[in-house]
């Protein structure tokens, strides 16, 4: 028998309310593996408040508040002030939030929160758009991507712009500790999740979650997918800890975007000169990313 | 006037049904009204939609409670949904199953149809295995069982606004039309519709702040499914990839590594198939059709 690569324990329960094949289900799940159970979860409106909490059940064996939307940083700057408070320090608070609450309508807490240096971990669990209400465009929503109000007819060829570098906009307020990962790499997942719950001090994941019905592939693609994103260089996944970058998944010959583009619906007008073009781009920031490690 | 109630789950296309309903109900000189119960989006989760055909123009905006005809596009859903509620004394239940429509007593006396709409989608290559889209078929169907709209209406609909497989899915409304069984049924004892699973109750020991304090593992998620993992035992490695990957936490593993599934919270997504490195697990059509 293969020993488990990921701790048995189990803080996120079944009879959730999770599409088929989820990824944000997945990210939820190996990051409390690696937190454990002395872990405070905030949750704004995103797709994980519902996934969690069909009233009255709850999904998770951990406590988790609902926060409004563009709360979620300075919910979890409370919540460790109040848990500092009551002597309970050694508690994880963490800020669980998905991309259009995060690089969108929750920013300025976020950076509040980055800047207060609250020791907490913030999450953006990243599926690329707004999926509990129905498939509409955030600012992480990649370029060229179809959704309900990025269509492709006539002219429009979906999101017209690239998706907003948050990797950036973290590293500027220099957090300890900032790590991409990535649910279809669960160990390199855990190894950081564990890591992040070992320091002190603001920190920052940017998780990356396929989504089936948004992505508009099948349910059972969600990590052949996810490994697609970071082997083509798209979601390269790396950590920077006290400034120093560290790639954490070495790739020798990237593989062709194509691989990754012509798998999900929400790419399927693209063209071979669009595809080809997004190849450049990607080549480009992988070696620039590759210049950040070896030249800090 | 007459209403009409869709159920379907996340994906189905039960709003599109309604719509392409309406659509062809104008194309038979009607004046119809679609629209859709708003919540959150989920692949899966229960879906409710809406449609009013009438001769004059509709002015009612309201959520149909009391329907002509109510179209379950999941055999699922008759479970753990109310899909008869409302339903009027001589109206008409059409249920995608391939059960006889003898299998689904109404509260009300009311004509049940029946027919296998997930197999002929399917067969047309409308939608995927693990979510086939029944929709058009189920159309198809309701054309037959009911006065409210015609077949070359309902194709005519779908050639103009279908925009994947327009041929295929005309061809699944016709073989839905000619597949659908009807049966006229005197209703239950009563008038009561059969018992089916409610939402757990509140225990006396939960406070009343809005505090969800009951595990979800009492919500069976397993009747979101069309597929249900099938695991050789022969054949596994006890890698327990199909643990790791599980997003429902559905799998556990026994005293010796073996994979056990869960049936009850399974929602059939198939990423456990795909990930089993030595393929010691195969997706069947649940109910072993």
């Amino acid at each position: 028998m293969a020993k488990l690569t990921l701790p048995p324990v189990e803080l996120v329960r079944s009879g959730h309310s999770a599409c088929p094949g989820c990824g944000p289900a997945l990210a939820m799940r190996y990051l409390l593996k690696g937190t454990g159970e002395r872990t405070v979860v905030s949750v704004p409106a995103s797709c994980w408040t519902i996934i969690a909490t069909g009233y009255p059940t709850t999904a998770l064996r951990i406590p988790m508040i609902d926060t409004p939307i563009e709360a979620t940083g300075a919910s979890i700057s409370g919540l460790r002030a109040a848990l500092d408070a009551l002597h309970m320090s050694d508690v994880q608070v963490v800020g669980f939030a998905g991309d259009g609450g995060t690089v969108d309508i929750g920013l300025q807490s976020l950076s509040g929160m980055l800047e207060r240096r609250t020791d907490a971990l913030y999450v953006m669990y990243d599926n690329e758009a707004y999926m509990n209400t129905g498939i509409q465009r955030s600012g992480s929503t990649p370029l060229g991507a179809w959704t309900t109000t990025t269509p492709v007819e006539g002219m429009a060829r979906g999101k017209g712009e690239p998706k907003k570098d948050i990797m950036g906009i973290v590293l500027a307020h220099h957090p300890v500790y900032a790590a991409t990962l990535n649910v279809a790499y669960p160990e390199d997942f855990l190894r950081k999740a564990q890591k992040a719950a070992s320091l002190k001090g603001p920190r920052f994941f940017h998780v990356l979650a396929p989504c089936p019905p948004g992505w508009k592939f099948a349910s059972d693609q969600t990590v052949q997918i996810g490994r697609l994103a970071t082997d083509t260089g798209i979601f390269p996944l790396y950590e920077v800890e006290n400034g120093k970058l560290r790639v954490t998944r070495k790739l020798g010959q990237l593989k062709p975007v194509r691989d990754y583009i012509k798998v999900q619906g929400r790419f399927g007008h693209l063209t071979d000169a669009e595809i080809d073009t997004v190849e450049h781009e990607v080549q480009a920031s992988w070696a620039a990313l590759l210049q950040r490690e070896a030249h800090p | 006037m007459i209403e009409i109630r869709f159920h379907g789950r996340g994906g189905q296309g039960a709003v599109i049904a309604a719509e392409l309903l309406a659509q062809a109900a104008n194309l038979d000189g009607k004046t119809p009204q679609s629209f859709a119960f708003y919540g959150a989006e989920r692949r899966g989760a229960p879906v409710v939609s809406y449609a009013r055909i009438d001769d004059r123009p509709i002015l009612l905006r309201t959520a149909i409670t009391a329907p002509d005809i109510v179209v379950v596009l999941d055999p699922g859903l008759v479970e753990v949904a109310p899909v008869m509620d409302g339903l009027k004394p001589g109206g008409t239940l059409l249920v995608n199953s391939p059960l006889p429509p003898e299998r689904f007593p109404t509260p009300k006396p009311a004509f049940v149809a029946t027919l296998d709409a997930t197999q002929i989608a399917l067969s047309h290559g409308i939608g995927s295995r693990t979510m086939p889209i029944v929709n058009t078929t189920m159309l198809g169907a309701l054309s037959r069982v009911s006065s409210v709209v015609s077949l070359s209406a309902v194709q005519h609909a779908i050639d103009e606004h279908v925009p994947a497989r327009p041929a295929e899915n005309g061809l699944a409304a016709i073989e839905g039309f000619h597949t659908v069984r009807v049966a006229e049924l005197p209703g239950l004892p009563g008038g009561k519709a059969p018992a089916g699973p409610v939402a757990p109750a509140l225990s006396s020991e939960v406070p009343e702040a809005p505090i969800a304090s009951m595990a979800s593992d009492v919500l069976h998620t397993s009747s979101w499914r069309t597929l249900q993992p099938v695991i050789t035992r022969e054949k596994c490695t006890r890698c327990n990839f199909c643990w790791k990957f599980c997003p429902d936490n559905a799998i556990d593993l026994d005293a010796e590594g073996f994979p056990v599934v869960r049936n009850e919270h399974c929602k059939g997504c198939g990423l456990c198939a795909v990930e089993c490195p030595p393929v010691a697990i195969e997706m069947v059509v649940e109910g072993g059709a």
